[in-house]
Formats: C-alpha cells, structure tokens, sequence
C-alpha cells in the first residue's frame, strides 16, 4: 500500500508462506485431541445405543476408564493448545507482525455476509461472479471461529465436568440447582455441533472439494502457491502484489 | 529305595485326593436332594402359598450355602419332613417367623432363619424401610431378602456378576420395585429414578462397563436403607456432603445438587431447546451450502468449461 511505485517490477514467488510452524502444530494439536475426544465421547453421549454397540466401542478404547483418561488428557491438551494460540496471536499482534487490514483479517466483517449471498446467487445462477475473498473467506472465517465457539461453551463445560468439585467452588450459589444439568447439556449438544460442522464443513472444504481433493496440504507445508492465492484470495493477492495485480486488471 | 519310589508316587495323589472337593453333601441333605432336585413345578399349601418344589443340586453346590444343610433353615422339617414339620425350632426364629409369615407363607421359619448367621444385617434390615414395611404394615409386595438376592439356594457372592445385587445387576434389581408404576403409587415412592439414573454420567458408565461407577446403595445404604425424608439417611441433606465425598474428595454444598433424581428444570429444558435450534440451524446452513457449492462446481464444469482461467 505505502509501496512507492517503482519501475522495477516486483517479483512474484511461486509460494508463499500461508501459516507458520507454531502454528502448523497448534493445528495438528487441535485436530488430534479433537478426534480422541469425538471417539470417546461419543461412546458417553450415545452409552445406551442398541446391541450394546457402545460398550464394544468404548472397548475399542481400553474400556470406560481408559476411554475416560483419554478424554480428559486430550481435553486438557486441547484447552492448553487453544490458550497457546491466543498467546501466541497476542505476541504477533505486538511485534507488529499481525497488523489491521480489512483484507487480511480473520475477524468477520459485514462484507463476509455479502460475500455468501454473492455466492449463493452464483450457486442459483443469478450472477456470473462468485465472490473474491482476502486471506480468509466467509468458509474459513466460519471454520476458525468454530473452534473459539466451541472452546467457550465444550471446553468450559468439559473442564467444569471433568474437575466438578474444584470448578464447585466457583458457581454461584443459586445456580447450583441446574448449572450441571446445563453444562451437560452444553457439553454433549455441542460436541454433535463440532463434529457434524467438522465432517461436513471443513471435510467438504479442505479434503472432499474436487479441486483439494484429497486434501489441501497447506496443513503440512504451510505454503500456498501464489497461482491458487491469485486465484481463491485475489484481494490478498492485489495486496501483496498490486503491480502484478494491476497489470492483469489492465491486460 | 522302593519305599522312596512309592512316596513320589503317592505323593502327588494323596494331595490330589485332599484337593477334590470333598463329597458335596451330607448324608440328610442328600436325601433331600434325591427328590427335590429332580422334582418340578409347584405345589400349592392348605394356605393356598406356592411351593417352588425344585432345588437345582449343582448351582445349590456352587453358591455360598452350598455347605449348609437343608435343615439349617428349614428348621421344622428335622426328621420325618412331610408328614410332621415340628422339629423344635428356637424361640427367637419363632417369634421373628411370625411377623414374617404374611410375605413368606411357604415357610416362615426358614425365611427367618437368615438371623442365624447374619444376624446382624438381619438387625439392619429389620429397622430399615423395607423391614419395616414387610413387619410391621404386613405388605406381601415389599422387598425383604430374597427379592434383592434371589433364592438363598443360589445366592453367589456380592462382586460376581451373577448375583442379583452385584455392580452389574443392582440397579436393575432395585428398579423391579423402583421403576413398577403400580408400586411407585402404592408407596408413593419417588418417580423417575430409574431414568434419571439411567441418563446421568453414573448410569452411563456403569452401562459401558465402569468397575468403580457407584449403583443405588452405594448412595443410599443397602440393608439399612432408609427414605430419603429420614434424617438418618445418606442422602438427606447435608448427609450428602458425606455421601458423594466418599468419592468425589472435598464435596461441598454446591457440587453435591449436580446428581438427583428429579426430572430436569425449566433453564435446562430450554437451554437444551436454544442450542439443539443453533444446531439444526447451523446444519441446514451448511449442509445446503456443500450441496449447493457441489452442483455449482458440477455445473461450471460441464457448461462453462475454461470460463475461469
């Protein structure tokens, strides 16, 4: 933006680094902790399924109280994996490597609601333009989100459930008549939304799409090509290279 | 050295002999047994009570009265049984007997008889609710021993999964009474504790096979069970500080409302409602979003063939 324009043009890499390690790994965390947690909750949540299919499952993992050892490690790991990446979001912001840009933020704006309906008027053929997204779509903004949605009301509920006498002391009296019903509510209902948002959002996203397919390995290499940045996030494209950008507009 | 050879022999076979079970029986409660065992159906007393005339011999063996005589508890039939049942009997059992000849017609003496050797849980049972509903209001339908642990001819020991009253059966055997409609009205028992059971993390993890998970006495006492109104019970009040903290270490009175048997108030009623609406309303978006953004893909692919790019 501040770039002068100058006469050399710039270069374009063939990639660009889209995540950094920190967190490639916070990713992998997430997702770890997030399948042993869906695997052995489920087998609670549904305990009195049918043919006692839930029993033969929670044998799979080593039985009620293992299965129950794994929850709560993987819950914990989870929560901790989630406190880094605030941390770690808090360090960027002030060694001013994260800074304010429409274009770049993850934060949802009101153009991200324009874009789904832009998008669901191309799905029904009423426009000619899906909508151009910055670094993160409507899809991946709804998909991070989630996940902070998720850690607020499974997370707390799954740390007020597993240490009940110590969460105890920090209920409020009159609320201690219905506060655990409640958390268990949260905590099961939720868990479904997770894993039904997980399965068919993220999986149809980032693994089932015929373009991704099998899946985008941005996870891994933590690189995007600048071809595929051009292409699904050409306002973050122009940002970072307004020349190329304005020369295509052009030609 | 012959004599040496013959000691390594018989040895081995003189234990062997000592190690099998000595023969099962004693002679009387083998003649018993020659009939009873093979013996079927019922019979019907001059009191009009049912007489269940088999004894199963070799699950009689293997339970833990496997060693006792018949006449041990069926006190009056000492010698000559069917025609003359009036051996001397001792006087306590008599009188304990007729307070419990209204729930056990067949044979009073031998119901009591329990007081022989477990005299002290019988002490329990007989303060208890369930004693005295059976001794004092006279009920048939109330739980006296053998309605939790089955018939004595059977009875296993308590952590075998076999026995009526073990982790794995307790609940459904308190449940015979605590979840029949009829007996819940009669007695105006509590509703809904066999659901709420059911539903709660304790029901669940018994289900999936919890060694540790805690069943109906573990919080409400088991031979000297009282009603949960009594101030003496493990679940009255304050009592459950106690109760829950046997397990879950330093429960205070905020953490020990989080198990009842009451059915769900009106903010979890509704919460649930709240998030199973987010729910269904995040699926419905998504779900026709994939689909959608699936047959757009289709479609560009097969009408707009090189549009894009």
């Amino acid at each position: 933006m501040s770039q002068t324009t100058t006469s050399t043009t710039q270069e374009i890499p063939k990639e660009i680094e889209r995540f950094d390690i920190i967190f490639r790994i916070q990713h992998v965390v997430m997702f770890t902790t997030f399948l042993l947690l869906s695997f052995t909750g489920w087998g609670l949540k549904y305990a009195h399924a049918p043919q006692g299919v839930a029993s033969m499952w929670i044998r799979v993992w080593g039985g009620a109280e293992t299965a129950g050892l794994i929850h709560r490690i993987a819950g914990v790991t989870m929560l901790l994996d989630f406190i880094t990446h605030v941390i770690y979001l808090v360090y960027l912001i002030a060694i001013g490597k994260i800074t304010w840009n429409t274009r770049t933020t993850v934060i949802p704006l009101p153009k991200d609601v324009m874009d789904v309906v832009q998008n669901f008027l191309y799905f029904f053929g009423l426009s000619k333009e899906k909508a151009k997204f910055g670094k993160f779509s409507y899809a991946q903004k709804f998909d991070y989100w989630a996940v902070f949605w998720g850690m607020f009301i499974i997370g707390t509920s799954g740390f007020a459930l597993a240490f009940p006498v110590f969460f105890s002391n920090f209920v409020p009296q009159f609320t201690s008549g219905w506060i655990w019903e409640v958390l268990s509510i949260m905590h099961s209902d939720e868990a479904l939304l997770a894993i039904v948002f997980i399965l068919f959002w993220h999986f149809y996203n980032e693994h089932l799409k015929p373009e991704v397919f099998p899946m985008s390995w941005i996870w891994i290499t933590g690189k995007i090509s600048t071809d595929t940045l051009k292409h699904h996030h050409p306002l973050e494209y122009e940002l970072l290279f307004p020349d190329d950008a304005k020369k295509n507009k052009k030609g | 050295m012959p004599y040496k050879k013959f000691l390594i022999v018989a040895a081995p076979l003189l234990l062997l002999v000592i190690m099998l079970p000595a023969s099962a029986f004693s002679k009387e409660t083998a003649s018993c047994l020659a009939c009873h065992s093979s013996m079927k159906g019922r019979l019907k007393s001059a009191a009009g009570a049912l007489i269940e005339l088999n004894v199963d011999a070799d699950r009689f063996q293997q339970s833990v009265h496997g060693g006792l005589s018949c006449t041990d508890c069926h006190m009056r039939f000492a010698d000559n049984p069917h025609a003359t049942p009036g051996a001397a009997v001792p006087p306590a059992v008599v009188a304990l007997a007729q307070k419990l000849s209204a729930k056990h017609a067949v044979d009073p003496v031998a119901a009591a008889a329990c007081t022989g050797c477990h005299e002290e849980t019988f002490t329990k049972v007989l303060a208890s609710v369930h004693g005295k509903n059976i001794i004092e209001k006279k009920q048939t339908d109330g739980a006296f021993c053998i309605d939790c642990h089955g018939s004595p001819h059977y009875i296993v020991k308590v952590k075998d999964p076999r026995s009526l009253v073990s982790r794995e059966q307790q609940v459904e055997t308190c449940g015979r009474c605590h979840g029949d409609k009829k007996l819940i009205e009669k007695y105006q028992l509590q509703e809904n504790v066999m659901e709420s059971f059911k539903e709660s993390f304790h029901g669940r993890k018994l289900h999936l096979g919890h060694t540790k998970v805690p069943v109906c006495a573990s919080c409400h006492n088991a031979h000297d069970i009282t009603t949960k109104n009594d101030p003496a019970s493990p679940v009255f009040g304050k009592n459950k500080l106690q109760t829950c903290g046997k397990c879950h270490k330093g429960a205070n009175e905020k953490f020990i409302p989080a198990i009842t048997h009451q059915k769900p108030g009106p903010i979890p009623h509704y919460t649930e409602k709240a998030l199973i609406l987010l729910l269904l309303s995040t699926f419905a978006f998504i779900i026709i979003h994939v689909l959608l953004e699936a047959f757009s893909d289709i479609r560009d692919a097969i009408f707009r063939k090189g549009r894009e790019e």
